[in-house]
């Protein structure tokens, strides 16, 4: 079919993208905003399949075939508490098959070089016009793929700036594959979740990556294609030891961020393609994911760099003592509260996923929500290890998201809570981010559950969370510990309610 | 003890401090109760009454005093009764301690003890014994009902087949606890109802009747009235000046003037001039319950009704709450009985006069021989003192104008510098690339603007899904390797078939994933 034919399936195809996100804004047109996004999907394979220069179509549909069989194994096993560490392993395919695009872009501008060679004609010489490249003869330039021939035509100012476009997608690639891979094995638990960092910290990153600038530099010189190599293996180091850098406790960021990678690497891809189906689905993919990152700094009151350069900055001074003691109270104790309660907020937070205690959860609340109690959800922003995490897990386990509140429309009702109940969750319900200066999360809006009548904290044990600030919620005088995993904890609690 | 009421010598006063209700309640206390005959009459409770409650009835006033050894009282004692009054015996009445300094020496002299109802302090604990605010409440309500008496229209408006009724206009100046009554009144009537007050710290509570406040143009510290003990204080000359700018302002629209504004032991403060009345439509009522204090407003003559020649009605009653004697009496006397509880606290008929006590030292003006008068301040602060805060209501239309204008313009510059910025950015990049770059620049440029736009709209709960949906999308780097495959180098279809397998997992992973979660997102 015509070149004209594809780029109008890629306009149809981005106006279906840009839809498919908008849809996002509510729960009900998600439902059909998913399905555009699928549609456009099909529109832009379809299209590129049936367009010119396109060989083995065949092949290619088989390729997608098994593609479609593995993801569709991946999408119907996982487990919603996985979901996290699903994103992340999703994004460093991209990343790679970035890297892999792109690759294949500078070895096809070496084999025209080549033919270039062989005809006695040098590649991307200017014609007498000053503008357009002198070409191959017409027989030879149509034997070429059709990519062949795009880059056949360039002059070599457009063969620089093609391979500047895909030096960038290389690199963005590879630390997105290396940093995505990383964040799947923390998220997974595979890889300790602490921030740790090689001798030399951050003076490493910066190294490597003026190294990288130094060999983008020499291949765009020339040098050869073995500095693009080199380039990739800097690039993955870099995104190894970023990732490996970052605490658990900042996953939502990173996870976005490497989101926004995945996309800057297809935009940068698309142009060295000269692909415009490329460029927009990976500008919309970059923004949206710069957008969450932005989100998830301002949810936990850190820029974007400080979370970038890796764990918390050092407290300004000394930080408050907590004083008075834990109190642990039993099961009975927190049913006979939750009986005598009319208004109840629950607060969830990774450790309810980590207990897998969704479910118990959810049916505590029908249980309350059919005695005519006030049940609702309180979700920070950063609860969990992905943006919304929470907001899935609750859905999962069937909890109608009318009653799911955000930290801004829940905050102020807490003094008229009788009682909270956190699950799992730490330092987005500390006190010290607002009372002490010094605490390293000052300033860090958070869910000020303390002003409820009653507060009770499921959690395993005493210490801190991953961020490892005490927390003085724990020790307020109607603070109440019920030490226990949060999925049996609830499940004792559910046969007390009456 | 013997707690005793005689009637009410006052002219026109119609109001009993004891109630058979509150007799019985103090005889739990352990106290006897006397009462004159006929002293409820006029409030509706006879003889046969008090007696069921078994309260001993005396025939004169004078046999009274000798038996009781609590006198409990409306009115302050006029001369006769202040000769009455004995050593050892305990007076409660109203009774200004300012007004009737000699009085208070008399009584000091002869060594009995005068609890004065104007002084229990307005803290929480003593409201149940606060007689200044039931009579208020009292007054507040009356006042209405008094201007609607000599008022000719509805208060409520109504569209009838006989025509277009407008609802009346109703000012209510000084919203203590008669200002607020009066306010309560009013807007149950269905009058468009304005208020106004000193202390901009009320106007929650106006609106919260159902009435506007009132807001002056008018920048000053104004005196917390928490500082007072919740009452007014007096205001700066500027002040006024700016109250009574914006009360002429009004005067013209509106059909009621209810005047409630008095400050503790001083002259009513001036508030409706003359010229405000004159400017009043003909027809319209004016009620100042601040007539006994010389009245809000000048034209007022205490204890009469009168008519203005402009035909304004202006009332200056100063009886009110004697005028529902039931309602009040019974108010009364549970203010007197919750006092006497106090002053019992063991529930065995002795009064132990606690002076340490807050509410009863700071009641008693004459004890043990001497002038209480003035208490020392409490302990507990009558209100706690609200915390200063600039409160957004008061800015005036113009300020809030220009606050918007401001944020506007600020706006304004962040965004064309961004703007400029960002084209210098662009304009610079179209000065070296060439022109095919450029074509694919401006693509990109716009996409990424348009990603802004729609992701901010995004559902916070909707994070998840959206990463996965965005991940599944960015998969469309498929089509890279789609148009490589079929080259004739085998490295590159090599790396491109790796590329598209890639590639179709996270088509397929993300788009079924996220499906499988929207599903799972179900309304109550």
């Amino acid at each position: 079919m015509e070149f004209g034919f594809t780029i109008a399936a890629y306009a149809v195809a981005a106006v279906l993208f840009i839809l498919s996100l908008g849809g996002l804004s509510g729960q009900e047109s998600a439902k059909r905003a998913v399905w555009y996004g699928i549609v456009g999907m099909a529109i832009a394979v379809i299209a590129t399949l049936t367009g010119p220069g396109q060989g083995l179509w065949f092949a290619s549909l088989v390729l997608i075939a098994g593609g479609a069989a593995v993801g569709y194994q991946l999408a119907t096993k996982v487990q919603m508490t996985q979901m996290p560490e699903l994103v992340a392993i999703m994004h460093s395919l991209v990343g790679l098959a970035a890297v892999f695009v792109g690759f294949n872009a500078d070895i096809m501008i070496n084999d025209i070089s080549a033919i270039y060679a062989q005809q006695g004609q040098v590649l991307g010489v200017l014609a007498a016009d000053g503008y357009s490249a002198i070409g191959l003869p017409k027989e030879i330039h149509k034997g070429l793929s059709s990519f062949g021939q795009l880059i056949a035509k360039k002059t070599s100012v457009e063969i620089t700036i093609l391979q500047v476009e895909l030096v960038l997608g290389i690199w963005i690639g590879a630390v997105t594959f290396t940093g995505s891979i990383i964040a799947y094995g923390k998220l997974a638990g595979r890889v300790d979740s602490v921030a740790k960092k090689l001798p030399g910290g951050h003076f490493l990153n910066a190294g490597a990556a003026v190294l990288s600038v130094v060999f983008a530099a020499m291949y765009l010189a020339g040098s050869g294609s073995f500095t693009l190599v080199l380039l990739t293996v800097l690039a993955l180091f870099i995104g190894y030891h970023l990732i490996m850098g970052i605490g658990g406790a900042d996953m939502p960021v990173v996870v976005s961020m490497l989101n926004s990678y995945s996309g800057w690497a297809a935009a940068a891809i698309g142009f060295s393609l000269g692909n415009d189906l490329l460029i927009v689905v990976g500008a919309l993919v970059g923004s949206s994911g710069a957008i969450l990152s932005y989100i998830m700094c301002k949810a936990m009151n850190r820029s974007f760099v400080s979370v970038i350069l890796g764990g918390f900055g050092g407290p300004a001074g000394e930080q408050m003592a907590v004083e008075g003691e834990q109190i642990a109270i039993e099961a009975d104790g927190v049913a006979a509260a939750l009986n005598d309660a009319d208004s109840v907020v629950i607060i969830p937070g990774y450790g309810m996923a980590v207990a897998q205690a969704q479910q118990g959860v959810a049916e505590l609340t029908r249980k309350l929500r059919a005695k005519g109690k006030n049940v609702r959800f309180a979700i920070h922003p950063v609860a969990g290890r992905l943006p919304g995490h929470m907001n899935v897990l609750l859905a999962e386990a069937k909890v109608p998201y009318d009653i799911v509140m955000e930290m801004d429309e829940i905050n102020d009702d807490f003094p008229d809570t009788d009682v909270a109940i956190v699950i799992g969750s730490n330092d987005i319900v500390n006190p010290a981010a607002q009372d002490d200066p010094n605490s390293p999360i000052a300033g860090m809006p958070v869910l000020e559950c303390w002003k409820a009548k009653q507060v009770f904290v499921s959690k395993r044990g005493q210490g801190t969370g991953y961020s490892g600030i005490e927390n003085p919620l724990f020790f307020k005088e109607n603070t109440r510990m019920f030490y226990g995993d949060a999925k049996a904890s609830i499940d004792k609690l559910m046969p007390l309610i009456d | 003890m013997k707690i005793g009421t005689p009637k009410e010598i006052y002219a026109g006063e119609r109001r009993v401090a004891m109630t058979p209700d509150s007799a019985q309640a103090l005889k739990k206390l352990g106290h006897e109760c006397v009462i004159e005959t006929g002293a409820g009459l006029e409030a509706g409770f006879d003889d046969a009454a008090y007696k069921a409650a078994g309260v001993t009835v005396v025939k004169t006033a004078a046999a009274l005093w000798k038996a009781a050894d609590v006198v409990a009282k409306v009115r302050a004692p006029n001369d006769a009764e202040m000769k009455r009054l004995r050593k050892d015996q305990t007076l409660i009445s109203f009774f200004s301690p300012v007004a009737d300094e000699d009085k208070m020496g008399q009584a000091a002299t002869k060594g009995a003890t005068v609890v004065a109802m104007e002084m229990i302090p307005r803290i929480s604990r003593a409201q149940k014994m606060d007689a200044l605010s039931s009579m208020a409440n009292i007054a507040g309500y009356r006042s209405v009902i008094e201007a609607g008496n000599n008022f000719g229209r509805f208060f409520t408006g109504q569209i009838t087949a006989a025509g277009k009724v407008p609802p009346a206009k109703v000012l209510v100046v000084g919203a203590g606890v008669a200002g607020l009554a009066a306010i309560g009144t009013s807007t149950s009537l269905g009058a468009i109802t304005y208020a106004f007050d000193v202390r901009p710290e009320v106007a929650e509570q106006v609106e919260s009747m159902g009435a506007e406040f009132v807001y002056l143009d008018f920048e000053e510290e104004q005196t917390d009235g928490a500082a007072t003990g919740g009452y007014a204080a007096v205001s700066s000359p500027e002040f006024r000046e700016a109250q009574l700018a914006k009360f002429r302002e009004l005067a013209p629209d509106i059909d009621i003037v209810i005047t409630t504004a008095l400050i503790p032991n001083r002259e009513a403060p001036e508030l409706w001039t003359e010229d405000m009345v004159a400017a009043m439509k003909p027809g319209s009522v004016i009620v100042d319950l601040a007539a006994e204090k010389g009245g809000n407003c000048k034209l007022t003559v205490a204890d009469e009704k009168i008519v203005t020649e402009n035909g304004v009605t202006i009332i200056g009653y100063t009886d009110f709450p004697s005028r529902m004697a039931t309602q009040s009496s019974t108010l009364y006397a549970t203010n007197i009985r919750h006092l006497m509880t106090d002053l019992t606290p063991e529930k065995d008929g002795v009064v132990d006069h606690n002076m340490e006590d807050d509410v009863i030292r700071g009641a008693t003006i004459a004890h043990a021989g001497d002038v209480t008068f003035p208490p020392p301040p409490p302990k507990v602060a009558a209100i706690a003192a609200a915390p200063k805060k600039e409160a957004p209501k008061e800015l005036s239309a113009e300020e809030k104008r220009a606050n918007e204008a401001a944020a506007f313009k600020s706006e304004t510059k962040q965004q064309v510098t961004l703007l400029a910025v960002g084209a210098v950015l662009v304009l610079a990049v179209g000065l070296v690339a060439p022109a095919s770059f450029m074509q694919h620049f401006v693509v990109f440029v716009l996409s990424v603007f348009i990603g802004f736009q729609v992701i901010w709209g995004v559902a916070h709960s909707l994070h998840t899904p959206l990463m996965a949906v965005t991940n599944a999308i960015s998969s469309i780097i498929i089509l890279g390797a789609l148009i490589q495959i079929g080259s004739s180098s085998t490295l590159i279809t090599l790396l491109a078939a790796l590329g598209t397998f890639m590639a179709a997992v996270n088509i397929f992973g993300g788009f079924l994933v996220t499906r499988r979660m929207l599903a799972m997102f179900q309304k109550s």
